[in-house]
């Protein structure tokens, strides 16, 4: 089910470039005009241009737009240092800042007629779940060398050929089930938006799922950051 | 708020457990011992799957960290 009108869509066909009209494109520039990407590019731009527009310089008496950013920031690094301590969470924020500022104004878009969730397609959480994924393997790796294993192998030794298998499965499936939420919620609201404009579009059909739905994109954005938050923490701290 | 929101993945993920061992149980029968166990390893993942499900309740049940 496609959006009727993306607008970026439009203008792209309108100079003459290949969008295409099924999920994905065959060719590379008829891939990267599809409209998650272009979607994300606008995003990209939006988190750059406007931090710019509305910081300006910093300064020592903050004004209104740098309250506002500090504010944001200064939460979510405290957010996170309540999980994995100031130092780890020091470390860990550009990675899972980035995640939170791009998912929260990539999962609103989709409510302006028009727009477009970026995070309605598989490939954009399946590609920001698999970043996390690595990513904490590579944590337990670098904090705990072959010492790593201790997290899959259960308490008790002789229990090691049964906890494994069985770790090994619960921990492939969170790549699975991270990806699949974030995608599920969007697209399950993306598409109810879409079908009740189309059918009630004059009676304000669409206004209470539109108020779900900025529940939803907050509510799977913070659940995003924080389970990607405790995975990290806990590829960190000891076996227990 | 926040336990809403770990509790509120349980579901999905005690779904995922078992689709990911049903699917490692099915590539080794058919992909990598060709059909020869047909029926077993899907078998024995799927069980291993569900195990790995339900004890990823039982750990959350017994978190007391929030």
């Amino acid at each position: 089910m496609e959006h009727p009108i993306l607008f970026i869509s439009l203008i792209l066909e309108a100079l003459g470039l290949p969008v295409p009209h099924g999920p994905v494109g065959d060719t590379l520039l008829s891939k990267l005009c599809a409209p998650y990407m272009t979607y994300t590019w606008l995003i990209m731009a939006l988190l750059i241009i406007l931090p710019k527009i509305t910081m300006g310089k910093t300064e020592m008496v903050p004004g209104s737009g740098q309250n506002f950013w500090e504010a944001c920031v200064g939460g979510l690094e405290g957010f996170m240092a309540e999980h994995m301590g100031e130092k780890r969470a020091a470390m860990m924020f550009p990675m899972i800042a980035t995640f939170a500022f791009y998912i929260l104004p990539a999962n609103m878009m989709g409510l302006i007629p028009g727009f477009m969730s970026p995070t309605s397609s598989l490939n954009i959480t399946l590609a920001m779940t698999l970043i996390v994924w690595v990513t904490h393997h590579f944590l337990g790796l670098k904090y705990h060398g072959i010492k790593y294993i201790n997290h899959f192998t259960g308490p008790m030794w002789w229990l090691m050929p049964l906890m494994l298998p069985i770790e090994i499965i619960s921990n492939i499936a969170r790549i699975l089930s991270l990806s699949i939420r974030l995608f599920g919620n969007i697209m399950a609201k993306e598409t109810l938006l879409a079908i009740l404009f189309m059918l009630v579009g004059a009676f304000f059909g669409p206004l209470p799922i539109l108020c779900l739905g900025v529940l939803v994109s907050v509510v799977q954005t913070m659940v995003f950051v924080l389970l990607s938050t405790l995975y990290c923490a806990g590829a960190m701290e000891h076996a227990h | 708020m926040k336990m809403v929101s770990i509790f509120g993945t349980v579901g999905i993920h005690v779904s995922a457990c078992v689709f990911i061992g049903l699917g490692m149980g099915y590539y080794l029968d058919h992909k990598l011992f060709k059909d020869k166990t047909t029926p077993w390893f899907t078998l024995i993942f799927l069980g291993f799957g569900i195990f790995a499900g339900f004890k990823h309740l039982y750990t959350l049940s017994k978190r007391k960290d929030f």
